[in-house]
């Protein structure tokens, strides 16, 4: 399922993530890697999805958290 | 022999603190060659030795994502520093180790920095630095950027390192590419590089995280964006009541300086000219610039509280969608709000955007909101002419206005500013909540105030002559002066704008001070005040307004009155807002640029609403 699609205070894994390189360099130096726990703190519509990866919270906006598939646990 | 000292981290990491505690005031802005982004250069002395640090940009990798990235990896490369001292917060170690790992293939000299430590320890984490220093094969030091006792043993390990170089010894192992998926393989790759070399070092929390309950309402759809607005809106306040106390004291300057000067020189028979440079314009002057260095004080003092406690990201957080639409960072709510109290403060507020075009644009849009002083003057002006209701219609009209104007501003500054390829949606941290070091914040809120009042002082002496040598007048009224000449002489051009010599020179008035719109009205209708006393009190004069409504009324028609305020309104912001916004951008082609734009906008829109509202008035 998409990041986009996960709820509050569920835990999961970075599945896949798709993006041209500018794209795949700005995710991954924030953290966002295939494989890596994370879990969703907040998902509110037509609000930045908050998640808590690597002991850190990150702000994704919607459009960017569309392209990055999970795996809830 | 080796000084040059380069600080590297990512955005948070606690790096403009240690460049600030390191070289005090000893720093100078400029721009790398043929970019907008700001160079930051600073020295300190220590043991008799000059060493000089580069604050380099900050941003979470060095993969060349924007101008910052490659700029700053270039740097490094060509060995233009000696010592490359990388700072990472210690208490997300694992995710901020990734700089680290972007650094290493550039092969130079460094030492690592573990910053927040005393977050870690309120965390109850132990870090085995002595381990991870084993590994890694440089100096691993534990740090707390906001105490200034670590400094000395800082600048001891910088002395040895400069003279013993250490490079990684272990990197990670990646592979060539420049696709997607080369670049998702290089980045796992030095995750897991950073995985082994944290092994035992570190263990990283449970991953079951609860926002605190504060937290839940700052982050919140529609409770999250009035919190922001409110507590930004309670830091401007609480900005204003601390530089009160040398407001009212730099206020007090020209009245306590005037009589006396004037006196003294008048006895030795001193031209009346020079009397009036001595007797009013330098003790305005002195005032002027107190004005706007208690402003920075007040606008750094709440936002670096604001911005160390980690508040300013989840206003970032709440405000990116609105703003992103003008080419702005979400953080850009807050010197956008607080130039409804005063453009200085918007203008110095801008200096939390990231990046030097953003701060630029910011400032240039901050502009466009109305200051405390002109809502002072807007209402009395209407109400001559509108009546209450008319007035509230009035005011509604400037705030669509507003918008729009933000909006050109936007367009046309934008483009150049924030290009599209830099306009990347909001991917960012939301540091968890600090302690405020007071001491730092306040040192740091004084350096930043010492230093506008020194530069502002040649700034805001050139304009005033300027206005001075306009309004000077000979006999004391107002046909002697030669803005008088000025504006009669033009008034055919003017009037196409829709405005006579009078609201003419108010207009070219608001741009040294808003509030000498009305005392330059006084003069120029009423005829009894001094024009140049009304420009250069205009502060602290009071007015007869009914006297001037009356006048007024008679003299000039309401689309005049309407297409004026629009023009005041809309105008360039006043002296003090115009040197800030040089001052803060180290730019006077773009602050030219920008201002000239506002000019030739006023004018534009005076003539707009003069023909339009001709129609219906």
């Amino acid at each position: 399922m998409k990041l986009t699609e996960t709820k509050a205070d569920q835990h999961g894994s970075i599945r896949e993530i798709k993006g041209d390189a500018h794209f795949m360099n700005r995710v991954t130096s924030i953290g966002i890697t295939e494989g890596a726990a994370f879990q969703t703190v907040r998902n509110d519509k037509k609000m930045p999805v908050l998640i808590y990866l690597r002991e850190t919270l990150i702000a994704l906006n919607r459009e960017d958290a569309e392209r990055i598939e999970v795996e809830i646990a | 022999m080796n000084t040059r000292i380069a600080l590297l981290g990512q955005p948070n990491s606690g790096k403009s603190t240690v460049y600030n505690a390191l070289t005090g005031a000893r720093q100078h802005v400029g721009n790398w060659p043929g970019k907008t982004v700001e160079k930051n250069d600073g020295y300190y002395m220590h043991n008799g030795t000059r060493y000089t640090v580069t604050d380099l940009p900050g941003s979470y990798g060095l993969s060349g994502n924007s101008d910052e990235e490659i700029i700053t990896a270039e740097f490094i490369r060509s060995g233009q520093a000696d010592l490359v001292c990388i700072l990472v917060d210690a208490s997300q170690l694992e995710r901020s180790m990734f700089m680290v790992a972007e650094f290493a293939a550039l092969d130079k000299p460094a030492v690592l920095l573990l910053n927040m430590m005393d977050v870690v320890k309120t965390q109850k984490k132990e870090i085995d630095f002595k381990l991870l220093e084993k590994r890694l094969g440089i100096p691993v030091l534990p740090f707390t950027a906001a105490d200034h006792k670590g400094y000395g043993e800082l600048k001891g390990l910088f002395e040895r390192e400069l003279q013993d170089p250490h490079k990684l010894s272990s990197v990670p192992q990646t592979t060539v590419g420049v696709t997607g998926e080369a670049v998702l393989a290089q980045s796992q790759a030095k995750y897991d590089w950073i995985a082994q070399m944290l092994k035992d070092v570190t263990h990283a929390d449970s991953p079951d995280y609860k926002l605190s309950r504060f937290d839940r309402l700052t982050t919140s759809p529609v409770l999250g964006k009035i919190l922001c607005i409110v507590v930004v809106l309670a830091a401007f306040l609480v900005a204003m009541i601390v530089m009160m106390p040398f407001m009212t004291i730099g206020s007090m300057i020209p009245a306590v300086l005037n009589k006396p000067v004037s006196n003294l020189l008048n006895g030795w028979n001193v031209h009346p000219w020079l009397v009036s440079v001595f007797s009013m314009v330098i003790p305005n002057i002195l005032y002027f610039t107190i004005s706007m260095a208690s402003f920075v004080f007040g606008v750094n003092l709440v936002f670096g509280f604001l911005e160390e406690i980690g508040f300013l990201a989840r206003a970032a957080y709440q405000f990116d969608g609105v703003l992103s639409r003008l080419g702005l960072q979400g953080k850009a709510i807050c010197p956008l709000l607080m130039g409804f109290g005063c453009t200085i403060g918007g203008a110095c507020g801008t200096r939390i955007m990231d990046n030097w075009g953003q701060r630029m644009l910011a400032m240039a849009v901050v502009w466009a909101v109305p200051c405390g002083a002109i809502w002072g003057v807007i209402p009395v002006i209407s109400s001559m002419f509108f009546g209450p209701a008319g007035t509230l219609l009035v005011c509604l009209l400037i705030l669509v206005y507003m918008a729009l104007m933000m909006w050109i501003v936007s367009l046309v500054f934008g483009r150049t500013l924030a290009p599209a390829e830099t306009r990347s949606g909001m991917i960012m941290e939301l540091p968890p909540y600090h302690k405020a070091h007071w001491k730092h914040i306040i040192r740091e809120a004084f350096m930043k105030a010492w230093d506008i009042f020194k530069r502002a002082l040649s700034t805001v002496t050139l304009v005033s002559l300027f206005f001075y040598a306009f309004s000077f007048s000979g006999s004391g009224s107002i046909e002697g002066s030669l803005l008088y000449r000025v504006g009669t002489a033009i008034e055919p051009v003017t009037r196409f704008f829709g405005l006579g010599w009078q609201t003419f020179m108010a207009f070219v008035s608001s741009a040294f001070a808003k509030e000498a719109v009305l005392g330059v009205l006084n003069a120029a209708f009423v005829g009894k005040s001094n024009l140049m006393e009304a420009t250069f009190f205009a502060k602290t004069a009071v007015q007869d307004n009914a006297a001037l409504a009356a006048t007024m009324s008679q003299n000039i028609s309401k689309p005049e009155a309407l297409a004026f305020l629009f023009a005041c309104t809309f105008n360039v912001p006043c002296v003090m807002a115009l040197t800030t916004t040089f001052r803060e951008s180290h730019s006077l082609k773009w602050t030219a640029r920008v201002a000239a734009f506002y000019i030739g906008g006023a004018l534009v829109l005076a003539c707009i609403v003069f023909h339009i509202s001709a129609l219906f008035l």
